[in-house]
């Protein structure tokens, strides 16, 4: 199996940990993932779709192609990349007009948009494609004794008409969960766990109220699960369940902190990756965790 | 909520309402605006109307339905929409609420009425390939068994060339938001 890794912004830049940790997860599970030299950011949300929706689609189909060309699908740890590309290249297949303005943009460039790769999500992938009992096989360390809360995080479960890699019941979400308990941990529903982080464009036009989001959240995981960690299925959704944290103690909103991980670091760490390298980079405290998990 | 009744003044003038206001909405995606029943399944799964913004998705569009644009401009709620889609899986209507959000953003893009942060992004996207960046990341990068850079438009000067090609034909230089023609590597943004 090879797939194109769409590493997209906030991996890259803000927590090089996670990318690290797919570059360790997915090879060691006999995934090879190929570099796809030259892409860009997705486009997020905030630039070219709330633009100009052609050159949304462009910027888009510009990564698609170069996945195209390598006759590759992509997988992505980010919900934002995740929902753009998904959306962007639904737009694109269900609009023959669109489509043709598209490539001719593209044809400026040398490139062209023809639809046969696909944007995966990489924690359904995992689901779909390996599955939990694979991966319950390969792993080293269990996770027997952990608790953890989940979020899926939006853009893995909505829209569901415009997404290959979906949930049975998107309001229901199962694929997280069941992948953390193929690690041996308990993962229980909490009331709030499709609650949105918070974090993207609410996050940039309102910090208070984007925590008050965070912190309605936490409280919910606290008191009713009472986690030892938070595992994401989105590097958005990792860096403002860690980050907020920090902010809302010091403002004494909340007297705890819960440790986060996204999957693909809590995977890696499992196959015996070096935490150091794919799990160092939060501002939560995840050492006492990462220690019981290197125990498992 | 609190606050939502402080953003929205107690009459409405609907005579000042602007006419063809919902037809540019529509150019610009919303294309089923029309179709809402304001019946709110999306008002009550939007994370912004539970995070407390005076504008979330159901009052846009009747806002919109109802001509009141300046109003809507003057709010920066529809900057604060999480694209999460909620309000699109639940709307009976499928009038696809979040498409009218970002329809609202490109309407208000055109009148220059977007927050400095959305700016920035347009601008680091323009100039390095990605929206959000941080030039010091390479040291992070490194210390985790990294290359300092990312194999993207970053490290392929080429490939960023033809990013920005493509955004120089979409409405980014029409309407002059950015300098572009000449890219100048900023130090970082977050969006
Ligand atoms: S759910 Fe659909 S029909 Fe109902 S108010 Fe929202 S957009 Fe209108
Ligand atoms: S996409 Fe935007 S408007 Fe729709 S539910 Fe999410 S935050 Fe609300």
């Amino acid at each position: 199996m090879r797939v194109g890794f769409f590493v997209g912004c906030n991996t890259a830049f803000n927590r090089p940990d996670l990318e690290k940790a797919v570059r360790y997860a997915f090879p060691a599970l006999g995934v090879e993932l190929d570099d796809l030299e030259g892409q860009s950011c997705c486009p997020t949300w905030g630039t070219m779709p709330s633009i100009d929706l052609a050159g949304w689609c462009a910027v888009g189909a510009r990564n698609y192609a170069l996945a195209e060309e390598k006759n590759l699908d992509m997988i992505t740890v980010c919900g934002s990349c995740y929902g753009s590309l998904a959306e962007s290249r639904h737009k694109l297949l269900s609009d023959p007009e669109l489509k043709a303005r598209v490539n001719a943009m593209l044809k400026s460039i040398g490139r062209e948009f023809k639809g046969t790769s696909r944007i995966r999500h990489a924690i359904c992938y995992l689901y779909k494609e390996l599955g939990p009992e694979k991966i319950k096989e390969a792993v080293r360390h269990k996770l027997d004794g952990i608790t953890i809360a989940v979020q899926p995080g939006c853009h893995a479960l909505w829209p569901s008409e415009v997404y290959e890699d979906k949930e049975e019941d998107t309001f229901h979400p199962k694929v997280l969960i069941e992948l953390c308990e193929a690690l041996g941990a308990k993962a229980p529903y909490y009331s709030r766990l499709l609650d949105c982080c918070g974090m993207g464009g609410m996050r940039s036009t309102d910090m208070e109220k984007s925590f008050k989001l965070v912190e309605k959240k936490l409280n919910s995981m606290k008191e009713e699960i009472n986690p030892d960690l938070i595992v994401t299925a989105c590097s958005s959704c990792l860096i403002q369940l860690d980050t907020a944290q920090g902010f809302l103690q010091k403002d004494r909103k909340i007297n705890y902190e819960i440790p986060v991980l996204h999957y693909m670091q809590l995977l890696a760490l499992c196959l015996g990756a070096e935490p150091g390298q794919v799990a160092s980079l939060g501002k939560t405290n995840v050492q006492s965790v990462v220690n019981k998990i290197l125990e498992g | 909520m609190s606050n939502a009744a402080e953003a929205v003044p107690e009459v409405i003038n609907l005579s000042a309402g602007e006419k063809g206001f919902v037809d540019e909405i529509k150019a610009l995606g919303a294309t089923h605006i029309l179709d809402c029943i304001q019946c709110a399944k999306c008002a009550a799964a939007c994370p912004m109307a539970l995070a407390g913004f005076p504008f979330f998705n159901k009052r846009v569009i009747q806002a919109i339905l109802l001509g009141l644009k300046e109003m809507l401009l003057d709010d920066t709620s529809i900057w604060a929409c999480q694209s999460c889609n909620r309000c699109t899986e639940v709307c009976p209507r499928k009038v696809n609420p979040f498409e009218v959000m970002q329809a609202m953003r490109r309407v208000a893009v055109r009148e220059f009425a977007l927050p400095t942060l959305a700016i920035e992004g347009i601008k680091s996207l323009y100039d390095v390939g990605h929206a959000v960046y941080l030039a010091q990341a390479h040291e992070n990068r490194v210390k985790v068994g990294l290359p300092q850079k990312p194999p993207s438009t970053v490290a392929h000067p080429t490939a960023l060339r033809e990013l920005q090609a493509l955004l120089e034909q979409t409405a980014l230089s029409d309407l002059g938001i950015i300098p572009m023609g000449k890219s100048g590597v900023k130090e970082s943004c977050e969006v």
